[in-house]
């Protein structure tokens, strides 16, 4: 009797202590979990960008994807300042900048969609095909 | 580093909120829908920089993010004609290969930042172990945390700006300069032959006969193309 429910023992055991330690992580969200959904939103902006037709919605999804590399940035900066490092500022000065570049890239591009549909009439991608054979 | 208390529960609600909302910016079939999710999204990522203790990057993805550049893409959006699209007249996707292919890409992608993001993380925290248990013994425990790391509320931004001008202030000369590359381009292109003509000093008459034979000559390239087409198929 003893000898079968020992190992059920056991297993329960390591099963609650396994749960809690993922409820320990759970409660205390560190630099990993900041790092995958930062991946998550790349990896959405990414599909954005290769499957949508409409060329707004791909700048859309582009800024997703800057926004996701923001995202990296803080956290380590966050990281690098809780373990003492100097220089743990640089990441909020990268983000700065890639703020700016954002800006500058978003005005340029609509700037270009407008340009486009003036001549073509279409902001469909697919249908963009001059420069095809 | 880890967030604890009711840091932790923010985090839970935004980062999500974050994901779901990036989602949805890409399969909206309303391109205004997309431009107003893509706005959620981009305010729970800043909550996540206030988490962060990042309290001046939070400020300025609104302002940039939210207050400039999503306006421009809404305006943009009510200046082109989308109307197919929402109608339901086309696909908002691409064929059915270029679909099954990118999401294959994509998932591939996935895995691999997830394992890359893991197997770095351990790495990391391998490293900085004994810097972080000095910095935890010397720092004093006894702060009460606040919902969103008030308590925190730092000379952060302090730091950022001195650190701002101090290291990267050639790099934020040049920002400027792209700026005004970027406004003076934008309206480069964005013009009409109406404006063109008004800015180049140049009567309209000339611009408009280079523009129809512009147009010719793109029509010309076109059916040509199509004929190249015709005789492929």
């Amino acid at each position: 009797m003893l000898s079968t429910v020992t190992p059920v023992l056991i297993f329960l055991q390591a099963e609650v202590s396994r749960t809690s330690v993922a409820w320990e992580r759970i409660q205390h969200p560190d630099l990993a979990k900041f790092l995958v959904f930062g991946a998550l939103l790349f990896v959405i902006g990414v599909a954005g960008v290769l499957t949508r037709r409409n060329i707004i919605v791909i700048f859309m999804s582009i800024e997703l994807i800057l926004n996701a590399a923001n995202l990296n940035f803080i956290a380590f900066a966050r990281y690098l300042q809780e373990t003492g490092n100097a220089n743990a500022v640089a990441g909020q000065i990268f983000t700065v900048f890639i703020i700016v570049v954002a800006a500058a890239e978003a005005a340029i591009g609509l700037g270009i969609v407008i340009a486009l549909y003036r001549n073509k009439e279409t902001i469909l991608l697919d249908q963009i095909d001059i420069l095809k054979w | 580093m880890s967030l604890s208390g009711w840091e932790a529960v923010f985090f839970w609600v935004f980062a999500p909120a974050a994901i779901f909302a990036g989602l949805l910016t890409v399969m909206a079939r309303n391109t205004v829908h997309s431009a107003l999710f893509l706005i959620s999204s981009l305010l729970s990522v800043a909550a996540l920089f206030v988490l962060l203790g990042a309290e001046f990057i939070a400020g300025v993805q609104i302002l940039v993010y939210v207050g400039g550049v999503m306006v421009l893409f809404l305006f943009v959006i009510m200046l082109v004609n989308v109307g197919s699209e929402e109608r339901g007249d086309v696909s908002i996707f691409n064929g059915t290969r270029q679909v099954a292919a990118g999401l294959i890409f994509c998932l591939l992608l996935a895995l691999t930042l997830l394992f890359a993001v893991n197997q770095g993380v351990e790495g990391l925290k391998a490293r900085d172990r004994l810097k972080e248990e000095t910095i935890q013994r010397t720092s004093n425990q006894n702060l009460e945390v606040a919902a969103t790391g008030t308590a925190r509320i730092s000379k952060e931004s302090e730091k950022l700006g001195s650190a701002l001008y101090r290291y990267g202030s050639l790099a934020f000369e040049v920002a400027s300069v792209l700026l005004l590359v970027a406004i003076i381009g934008s309206v480069m292109l964005a013009r009409t032959i109406k404006q063109e003509a008004a800015a180049d000093d140049v009567s309209p008459e000339v611009l408009l006969e280079e523009s129809k034979y512009e147009s010719e000559l793109a029509r010309f390239v076109s059916s040509e193309t199509e004929a190249v087409r015709e005789t492929n198929a």
